[in-house]
């Protein structure tokens, strides 16, 4: 479906200090840098698997989803889309992908949605049944019915957000890229996209590239995911994998009946935090059990919960080994 | 080109929608739309202090220079500013992952918006027509058929003409500046200015032979009945020429220079 082998992209860009000497030295001669924004990445994407992309920003995230959609020619390497050769950007490649960009407008501003998915209608030639069918569900799914007459240019982001989803999927792509889809909504609103694209993705087998900040994005919708950085790729696999790898610690925390001496911890692991008879403790992945057993038997323990440290923590901690 | 034919109608009319939203984009589009009638004024009073030029009558200007109104509306020449525009914002992205070439697009936008200022620029120019005395377009139906024709090859020129400019965007950030002079230096040579017929010999002869006629000066002096039949045949085949030249033009600076976009800010 997707397969990406040795991708490079370079970028060669101008550079000059500041102050006006440099100015007019740079407008006498110029200086330019390369920038490595994509270096040898290698991976392939299976149909319907839906994958996360993470990495800091300036990582490659986004200039990889360019070189996958066509947008960028790559400097070297090989991609592959659908058995397309993305940067050729023939019709019946860009029929079967979409990529939504959170900061992106992609609909015709001016115009009320209901016209703007019309122009989208008649630029992949869907056919009035198929448009028909695809309309009502996306309208339903996404609760669009009272934004249909509404300029798009008045929506708010959070509408504005869900008839961009409606209209890149008007056409049924089999390949959804989405570059940062939740960016700058509220709470309800990524709880509303996250939903949608599960949806989706449950209903249509599409297979989804995913970006994003928000860690929510990836681990609701995501199983694998791709972690890139300084244009190359640190990690590729399950989020679980990931977690276990990249974090040797578990986080127990235990609810007290009653305090006890700061000492008591010594021994059981590295004290995390304590707020008030709650106390988390960060310890060895291996010895878990054994600690939450000893700590249940010779503590005045109320409650215990074990869970994983949040995956923003572990993907930082992967940023900062590499 | 088959593939985007049907999309044709849809994105002109959404075009159109654009273009009608804003009333007061309209009004000032409007107004503007009537410049070649100040140009027409200064003829008007130089003609009347120092005698019109042989071969020309103050009504011949007026007929010119009413008529040069329709073309200067006529023409694909704002889709530069577009372009522009669209690669240095990133925008283009947007176009080019659609299954429309970018040209297309930029053409029905253009497209659209013509339609809406030719509603109302036309009856207003036929209204002229017949209350201004002076006005004189012989009613040939033969010859209005060729008008017709070398209409559309002039919006055709034009329309390509900009496009291919625009494309120097892909290794410029000079290309609105460039695209200024480049209208500037051919305005002298499309008639614009002043007829061809009045402009020094070597202008007129490179005017024969330059795009910039068939966007304004051809259909003009065509419309009048200034060219027979040998003129105007050298007329379309000049603007036939620059359109396939451009075609050609557009394909290459196209296949080069979207290497080298780099979809800046996002």
């Amino acid at each position: 479906m997707i397969e990406v082998r040795e991708l490079a992209k370079h970028y060669r860009v101008h550079r000059r200090e500041p102050g006006l000497r440099a100015a007019l030295r740079s407008f006498v001669r110029r200086e330019h840098v390369t920038v490595r924004a994509v270096d040898r990445v290698s991976f392939t994407i299976a149909e319907g698997e839906v994958v996360g992309f993470l990495g800091p920003n300036g990582a490659g995230k986004t200039t990889t989803l360019k070189c996958l959609t066509g947008l960028l020619h790559p400097t070297t390497g090989a991609v592959r889309v659908l058995g397309h050769t993305p940067h050729r950007r023939e019709p019946e490649f860009l029929r079967r992908i979409s990529l939504v960009m959170g900061q992106r407008n992609s609909l015709f501003w001016d115009l009320p949605a209901a016209d703007a998915f019309e122009v989208n209608r008649a630029i992949y030639g869907i056919a009035p049944g198929p448009y028909k069918s695809a309309l009502e569900e996306l309208v339903d799914l996404l609760d669009l019915e009272p934004l249909l007459h509404k300029q798009v240019r008045v929506l708010s982001l959070g509408e504005r957000m869900r008839c961009e989803l409606a209209g890149a999927l008007l056409h049924r792509p089999e390949v959804l890229f989405l570059d940062e889809p939740t960016l700058g909504l509220d709470v309800n609103g990524q709880a509303a996209v996250r939903s949608f694209l599960r949806d989706y993705n449950t209903r249509h087998g599409a297979t989804v590239l995913l970006t994003s900040h928000y860690m929510g994005d990836v681990t609701v919708l995501a199983r694998r995911v791709l972690v890139i950085d300084h244009g190359t790729l640190r990690f590729d696999g399950d989020l679980a994998a990931l977690v276990e790898t990249h974090s040797p610690h578990r986080l127990v925390r235990v609810t007290l009946r009653e305090a006890v001496p700061e000492q008591t911890w010594a021994g059981l692991g590295e004290v995390s935090s304590i707020d008030g008879a709650v106390v988390t403790l960060a310890v060895p992945r291996a010895e878990t059990a054994a600690i939450a057993a000893r700590l249940l038997t010779t503590l005045p323990v109320e409650d215990v919960a074990i869970e994983d440290p949040p995956v923003e923590e572990i993907i930082r901690g992967v940023f900062a080994h590499a | 080109m088959r593939d985007v034919l049907p999309a044709y109608p849809s994105l002109v009319r959404s075009a159109t929608l654009v273009a009608a939203t804003y009333r007061g984009r309209i009004v000032l589009s409007l107004l503007t739309a009537f410049f070649p009638l100040l140009t027409m004024a200064v003829w008007l009073t130089v003609v009347a202090e120092g005698g019109p030029p042989d071969g020309w009558t103050t009504g011949d200007f007026l007929s010119y220079y009413a008529a040069a109104t329709l073309l200067w509306n006529l023409t694909g020449d704002r889709v530069v500013w577009q372009w522009d525009a669209d690669m240095r914002s990133g925008d283009l992205s947007v176009r080019l992952l659609r299954p429309v070439h970018p040209f297309h697009q930029y053409a029905t936008s253009d497209l659209g918006q013509r339609l809406v200022f030719l509603v109302v620029l036309v009856p207003a120019l036929i209204l002229g027509a017949w209350l201004v005395p002076g006005l004189n377009y012989p009613a040939d139906p033969l010859r209005l058929a060729a008008v017709a024709a070398a209409l559309v090859l002039a919006y055709a020129v034009s329309l390509l003409m900009a496009s291919t400019f625009a494309l120097i965007g892909f290794w410029s950030t000079q290309t609105t500046n460039g695209w200024l002079l480049w209208w500037g230096l051919g305005s002298f040579a499309s008639g614009w200015v002043a007829p061809l017929a009045l402009m020094p010999d070597w202008l007129r002869t490179a005017g024969m032979v330059l795009p910039f006629r068939t966007t304004m000066g051809f259909p003009v002096e065509l419309l009048m009945g200034r060219l027979d039949a040998h003129q105007t045949a050298y007329g379309f085949a000049v603007g036939l020429g620059w359109l396939a030249a451009f075609a050609l033009l557009y394909r290459v600076a196209w296949r080069f220079g979207v290497r080298r976009y780099q979809a800046v800010a996002g």
